[in-house]
C-alpha cells in the first residue's frame, strides 16, 4: 500500500531558471579519468621519491 | 581519443601514447566503459525509456565527463521528461566543453530565441513548487488545481504527472490515477515510480476480494458513471418518501399558506407603497394647484381693492363737482353768477358764486369755454368789487379792525392786481395786526410791482424797521 506522505518526501521542488547558473557551477564534474591521472601522479611521486 | 597526458592522438593498436609514451591502456579501457554506456543510453532512449537513458548517460559522464554526444543527449532526455534547468545545465556544460560545431548551441538557441517559451517553462516550474508547496501543507485540493495548470502548459512533466497521480490515489480515485500514469508511461516506458504506483492502481482496481470489499460497497450504494471528465455518482438507496392522500394534500395546503404568506409580506406592502405613493403625488399636485390659485386670489384681491380706492377718490372728486341735483357744481355756480350779473347787476352776489367757483375747482384746469366765461364775469365785475372792497377795506382799517381789513383788502388787491394802494394798505394791516411774516410779503410785492412811488419807499422803510 502506497503511503503518501512517505512517497511525497521522495519529490522535492525542481529548480527554475534563475538557479541554473549556480547548479551548473556546483555540479561536480570530476570523471573515472581524472580519478586515473590522479593516481598515477601520485604513483609516480611515490617512484620518484 | 587523446592521450591524458600530452594530449597526443592516441592509435588503436599500442596501449602506450606514440608521443609520449605514456601508458594509456587503463585510460583506453574508461573511454570504452564510458562509450559502452553512452550506446547503451543512446539504445533506452530510442525506444523511450528515459529513465534508464538518464541512468546509463549519467555512467557514461562518470567515466568521461568530456562525452559531449552523451552530455547533449542527457539534456535532450531531461528536455522531454520537463526537467527544463536540468537540460540547459548539460547544454550549457557541453557548449563549454566543445565551443564549435557543438547540437547543444541549437537547443540553447532555441530556448533562447523565444523568450516567452522560456518564460512559460519557468513558470510551469514555479507552478509545479507551488502545488508541491500545498501537498506538504496538506493542501492537496489546491495542489491538484496547481497541478493541472501545469500539466496544460507542459504535458510532458513527469514528475507534475507522478505528483497528481499520487494525489488522486490519495484520495482513492484510483481511475484518475490511472490515466495520469497511463500519460507517464508513455512519456517514459521504465520510470521505476511511476510503475510501482501504476501497479498499486491496477491492484486496487483488480476484482479482488480483500481490496474490492469497499469498492462494492460503494458501488451497492451508488452507480458511478463517467461523464467528460466528471465522475457523476448516482444513489441507488435513496428512495422517495410514500405518503397518502392526506399527507398530499396537508403539503398543498401548507404551500398554499406559505405562497399567501409569501403574498401578503411581499406584495402586499409593496402595492401599499405604491399606491400610498400615487395619493402623495396627487396631493402634491392639488396643494400646487391650491397654492397657485390662493396667489392669484391675493392678487386680484390687492387689486380690487386698490380700484375701489379709485373709486372712492373719483366718487369724492365727483361729489365736488355735482350738486343736489346732479348737474355739475362749478358749472351751476357759473352760470348763476353770470345770471344774477346780467339780470341785477348785483356785482356782489355774482362774485359770491364766482369765489365758491374758485375754493372749490382749479379754475385754470376747467374747459376752455368755462375759462372764457370766468374770466369775462371777473372782467366785468372785478373792478367795481375791487373798489367796493378797498373803500370797505380802508374804513376798517381806520378803525383798527385789521382782521376785518385783511379780508377787504385781500379781495380789493385779488379783483384789481393795479391797485397799489389797496396792495399798501393790505401789508400795513398785516403789519399792524402783529403779523410781520405776511406784511413783508405784501411789502416786496409793493415795491417790486410799483417801484419809484411813495407806497414803495414806505414799504422799504417798513421793511428795514422790521428788520428785513
Amino acid at each position: 500500500m502506497i503511503n503518501f506522505e512517505e512517497e511525497l518526501k521522495k519529490f522535492h521542488p525542481s529548480l527554475e531558471v534563475e538557479d541554473a547558473e549556480e547548479a551548473i557551477y556546483n555540479q561536480d564534474l570530476t570523471d573515472m579519468a581524472d580519478l586515473l591521472v590522479k593516481m598515477i601522479q601520485e604513483y609516480e611521486e611515490k617512484q620518484g621519491n | 581519443m587523446f592521450c591524458y597526458h600530452c594530449g597526443a592522438q592516441l592509435s588503436e593498436q599500442h596501449d602506450f601514447c606514440t608521443a609520449c609514451g605514456a601508458d594509456v591502456s587503463l585510460y583506453k579501457k574508461i573511454m570504452y566503459v564510458a562509450n559502452r554506456f553512452y550506446n547503451d543510453g543512446l539504445e533506452k532512449a530510442t525506444v523511450r525509456d528515459l529513465t534508464g537513458a538518464i541512468t546509463s548517460l549519467r555512467q557514461c559522464l562518470k567515466f568521461n565527463k568530456n562525452h559531449v554526444e552523451a552530455r547533449n543527449l542527457l539534456g535532450l532526455v531531461y528536455f522531454e521528461t520537463g526537467e527544463v534547468v536540468a537540460a540547459m545545465s548539460e547544454w550549457v556544460i557541453s557548449k563549454n566543453l566543445r565551443p564549435e560545431k557543438n547540437i547543444a548551441d541549437d537547443y540553447i538557441g532555441l530556448l533562447q530565441s523565444n523568450a516567452s517559451r522560456l518564460d512559460a517553462l519557468n513558470q510551469t516550474i514555479k507552478k509545479y513548487n507551488q502545488a508541491y508547496a500545498y501537498c506538504v501543507q496538506e493542501s492537496k485540493d489546491l495542489a491538484v488545481i496547481q497541478l493541472k495548470k501545469v500539466l496544460s502548459l507542459n504535458p510532458k512533466f513527469i514528475r507534475a504527472h507522478q505528483l497528481l497521480a499520487l494525489l488522486y490515489m490519495d484520495s482513492e480515485q484510483w481511475e484518475r490515477a490511472q490515466r495520469e500514469l497511463t500519460k507517464c508511461a508513455a512519456i517514459d516506458r521504465n520510470n521505476t515510480m511511476t510503475l510501482r504506483y501504476l501497479k498499486e492502481v491496477e491492484m486496487m482496481l483488480l476484482p479482488d476480494e480483500n481490496v474490492k470489499q469497499p469498492l462494492k460497497r460503494k458501488k451497492e450504494e451508488a452507480v458511478r458513471y463517467q461523464s467528460d471528465n466528471e465522475i457523476i455518482i448516482q444513489p441507488m438507496n435513496v428512495k422517495e418518501p410514500k405518503s397518502g392522500n392526506a399527507a398530499t394534500l396537508l403539503n398543498v395546503g401548507i404551500g398554499l399558506v406559505i405562497g399567501l404568506a409569501a403574498c401578503y409580506f411581499l406584495v402586499v406592502p409593496a402595492k401599499v407603497g405604491e399606491v400610498r405613493a400615487e395619493a402623495q403625488q396627487t396631493i402634491t399636485e392639488i396643494a400646487n394647484q391650491s397654492d397657485a390659485k390662493t396667489s392669484r386670489i391675493q392678487e386680484l384681491e390687492a387689486s380690487m381693492k386698490k380700484l375701489q380706492e379709485e373709486n372712492d377718490n373719483l366718487n369724492s372728486e365727483l361729489e365736488g363737482y355735482v350738486g343736489d341735483d346732479g348737474t355739475l357744481k362749478t358749472i351751476d355756480e357759473l352760470l348763476s353768477a353770470g345770471t344774477i350779473y346780467l339780470q341785477t347787476q348785483n356785482a356782489e352776489e355774482a362774485a359770491t358764486h364766482l369765489e365758491n367757483i374758485a375754493a372749490s375747482v382749479n379754475v385754470d384746469e376747467t374747459s376752455e369755454a368755462f375759462q372764457n366765461l370766468y374770466q369775462t364775469l371777473l372782467a366785468a365785475i372785478g373792478p367795481e368789487l375791487a373798489t367796493t372792497y378797498y373803500d370797505g377795506g380802508l374804513a376798517v382799517y381806520r378803525n383798527e379792525d385789521f382782521t376785518a381789513a385783511i379780508e377787504q383788502l385781500g379781495k380789493a388787491v385779488y379783483y384789481d392786481p393795479t391797485n397799489a394802494e389797496a396792495l399798501y394798505y393790505l401789508g400795513q394791516a398785516y403789519r399792524r395786526s402783529g403779523d410781520k411774516e405776511n406784511a413783508a410779503v405784501i411789502y416786496e410785492k409793493v415795491i417790486d410791482l410799483f417801484p419809484g412811488t411813495q407806497n414803495a419807499a414806505n414799504a422799504q422803510r417798513y421793511l428795514e424797521e422790521m428788520g428785513q
